[in-house]
């Protein structure tokens, strides 16, 4: 079948997704979910509120 | 505003240290004639386009800006939603994924979406190879 999207799956857990959180693309041949890119990048780390808590 | 960077890791530069802070923007409506233009003129192949609160909407690289129309709008041309980073992500890491995805850059954003910077592909590399050079130095001279 032509024009089928390619099935991504994440690098790290092997979850399904649309597209490479990291560069967006549909075709990455390193793809990986928002949920593994926060977590390799140490982003989910908890961020102080402008109140001080 | 976030509390003082504190710990070993304090001095250990981070995206938001080296992301350029003089990338050139532009707002949705502007013809990408003229973002071509003044882009090109700033010495830059990339642009982020923000609002006037500076949140971030889509990113122009080298192939939206040389691929686009010169009547279309900004908000025709962008990569809309493009993934943004958070200031505090330390370089060798933002270096790491850059190079395996072949980022040429990235926008830095505040958690509110706001434009930091863009952190260029080559300026992460370089940054992150100074620190491990200093690092390994470091260690060679501990007795």
């Amino acid at each position: 079948m032509t024009g089928a999207k390619v099935e991504l799956s994440c690098k790290d857990c092997d979850k399904g997704i649309e597209s490479c959180a990291c560069c967006d693309e549909e075709d990455c041949g390193s793809a990986i979910c928002f949920e593994c890119l926060v977590t390799e990048l140490g982003q989910s780390l908890a961020q102080p509120h402008d109140h001080g808590g | 505003m976030g509390l003082a960077t504190e710990g070993t890791n304090a001095s250990r530069p981070r995206a938001g240290d080296v992301c350029r802070k003089d990338v050139p923007t532009c707002r949705l409506g502007e013809r990408m004639g003229e973002v071509r233009d003044g882009v090109r003129a700033a010495g830059w192949d990339a642009c982020v386009v923000t609002n006037d609160e500076r949140v971030v909407f889509g990113l122009l690289r080298s192939a939206e800006l040389a691929g686009a129309d010169a009547s279309a709008t900004a908000e025709q041309a962008m990569r809309p939603g493009p993934s943004t980073y958070r200031p505090f992500v330390g370089i060798e890491e933002m270096a790491e994924v850059m190079l395996e995805h072949n980022l040429a850059n990235c926008p830095i954003t505040t958690s509110d979406g706001r434009l930091v910077g863009l952190l260029v592909k080559e300026d992460a590399a370089r940054v992150a190879l100074e620190l491990h050079e200093r690092e390994h130095h470091h260690e060679e001279d501990q007795p």
